[in-house]
């Protein structure tokens, strides 16, 4: 059993507080919804109770890809960047019938790009997909000999690539980071931080939104986007940031920089998805989990805040 | 023994793989819980179709369910011989018939008489990736002669995209498959139930639009 939990985890309270953290709210959420599904029952509030029960699972799974062996937690995060590539590769229709056979090529830079995370090969993971694979791709493309529009194969994949893979690998390049000397939550404690908060951010424009919202903020891409819903969930992420910098080894002002810059962030990744899905014709990009879309939907916003977290903790500590 | 094959190979092997692996997602597919005989009828573009439809069915019907298949392509070699007998569990059917032959149509009869149920591709062949066909007649001509056996109408999508016809290389893709309930013939003529069925599996592609909000 001891093998599989991580050693550090069971002696890190940091990491602990936040898990309880986060189940409070998923207690709280269930509890104030199933009240409110007793009063005003309708089709919003069962909504809300699927996207609660949506996010049971995703928290669950979150958690034990985290808290287990970090062998396991790549393999985890492996799987959530295939699975956000097939689904984007399948729904985009900028990608032509002679392309398949590219997509492989695609797929298998998953596994390396995680090798190299795991390794904490730092060099290589950060030019393997944005250089190596964005002339790799191309060239086999040109190998495969269908010149008509091969242009935008080109451009299309290795985005593609980028967006779901080495967006998600800084996620888990956070657990390849080394120990710092006082620091005790480490690359876990990060990656809560940064998950948790992306994800909090999303609710939190949500409800701002709904409460308050009645300037679009970009209309033509996602018309339930309102001003007041960003601000509100930026200020409210960059509050909880705050409280919860005992994950990281920022000091008060850092934390507050970071909240920032994952609001921010998670903003700019979701309206990107939302664009190419409204190119496309879809509101939501596959039915994999009930009430929230497809994978893509969910990790949107971590495909820009992860990275722009990581290169800000990096930098500051880290370099 | 070829229960445990199949369980095997469907539930252990197939299932996962075609879910985690493959991205097929499978839409109602408690609606094959039924038990035969029942014609389960299907657009066709990929052997994918097969796989995923029998990894779907219920563990007691595996045995009873027979994807009907043409002798001339999966009797070919001695390894198609196999794996229709032991992995598909499929009925050959002749595409060209020689003088002293059950008519294909007899054939599927004797089994379904039997309360054994059948997977049916009416196109015939997979043909282009994401088209549908015309269909043929033979599972007009079934329905009209058994109109007690209830259809299931199956709609699925994406799977000439994973593995087309005339392709080795299987690339991950999502798919669907939509499953209809099952349902009696509502017409007597061969063609007017082949145009019924037809309409019916397009009827699970709007639902399957549907899901996609598309």
């Amino acid at each position: 059993m001891n093998y599989f939990l991580s050693n550090r985890f069971t002696e890190n309270k940091e990491v602990l507080s936040i898990i309880l953290v986060i189940l409070g709210i998923l207690i709280f959420a269930t509890v104030l919804f199933f009240i409110m599904g007793r009063i005003y029952p309708g089709d919003k509030v069962r909504e809300l109770q699927q996207r609660t029960k949506s996010w049971w699972i995703m928290a669950s799974v979150f958690i034990l890809a985290t808290v287990l062996h970090p062998s396991i937690s790549f393999v985890a995060f492996a799987l959530l960047s295939f699975v956000a590539l097939r689904e984007l590769a399948s729904i985009s229709k900028n990608v032509r019938p002679e392309d398949r056979r590219v997509i492989i090529w695609c797929y298998l830079a998953i596994p390396v790009q995680y090798f190299l995370a795991y390794m904490g090969y730092f060099n290589l993971f950060i030019i393997f997909i944005p250089v190596i694979m964005f002339i790799w791709i191309p060239f086999v493309l040109v190998i495969r000999g269908f010149t008509v529009e091969i242009g935008r194969s080109m451009s299309v994949l290795p985005v593609q690539l980028m967006f779901t893979v080495f967006s998600i690998s800084h996620l888990a390049y956070l657990l390849s980071l080394p120990e710092l000397h006082g620091f005790n939550a480490g690359g876990r404690g990060l990656l809560l931080f940064v998950v948790f908060l992306t994800e909090m951010n999303d609710v939190f424009q949500f409800t701002w939104g709904k409460l308050l919202g009645k300037n679009k903020i970009i209309e033509k891409i996602s018309p339930n986007k309102t001003w007041e819903g960003f601000i509100g969930g930026f200020i409210t992420t960059i509050v909880v940031a705050y409280f919860i910098r005992f994950l990281t080894p920022f000091t008060a002002i850092e934390s507050l920089f970071a909240g920032a810059l994952i609001a921010f962030g998670g903003f700019i990744g979701d309206v990107i998805v939302s664009a190419i899905k409204r190119d496309i014709g879809l509101k939501d990009t596959g039915n994999l989990i009930p009430g929230h879309g497809g994978i893509l939907d969910r990790i949107d916003s971590l495909a820009i805040a992860a990275p722009s977290f990581f290169y800000f903790v990096y930098n500051l500590y880290y370099a | 023994m070829k229960w445990l094959l199949m369980v095997f190979y469907y539930k252990l092997l197939m299932r996962p793989f075609l879910g985690i692996f493959v991205g097929v997602k499978l839409v109602n597919s408690e609606n094959l819980g039924q038990s035969g005989p029942v014609i389960i009828v299907s657009n066709h573009n990929s052997h994918l179709d097969t796989m995923s439809l029998m990894a779907a069915l219920p563990f007691n019907q595996l045995l009873r369910t027979h994807p009907v298949a043409a002798a001339d392509y999966f009797g070919g070699s001695w390894l198609k011989r196999f794996i229709s007998r032991w992995v598909l569990n499929a009925i050959l059917i002749k595409r060209t018939r020689e003088a002293g032959d059950l008519s294909p149509t007899d054939q599927l009869i004797q089994f379904i008489d039997k309360g054994h149920s059948l997977i049916l591709f009416p196109e015939g062949s997979r043909g282009e990736p994401e088209e549908i066909q015309d269909f043929q007649k033979g599972i007009g001509a079934i329905l009209h002669r058994r109109p007690q056996v209830p259809y299931i109408p199956v709609f699925m999508s994406g799977m000439g995209r994973i593995l087309p016809k005339g392709e080795t290389l299987l690339v991950p893709f999502d798919a669907y498959v939509v499953v209809g309930n099952s349902r009696n013939v509502q017409h007597e003529g061969v063609l007017e139930i082949v145009h019924e069925v037809k309409q019916a599996i397009l009827a699970q592609r709007e639902q399957y639009q549907h899901i996609n909000k598309l």
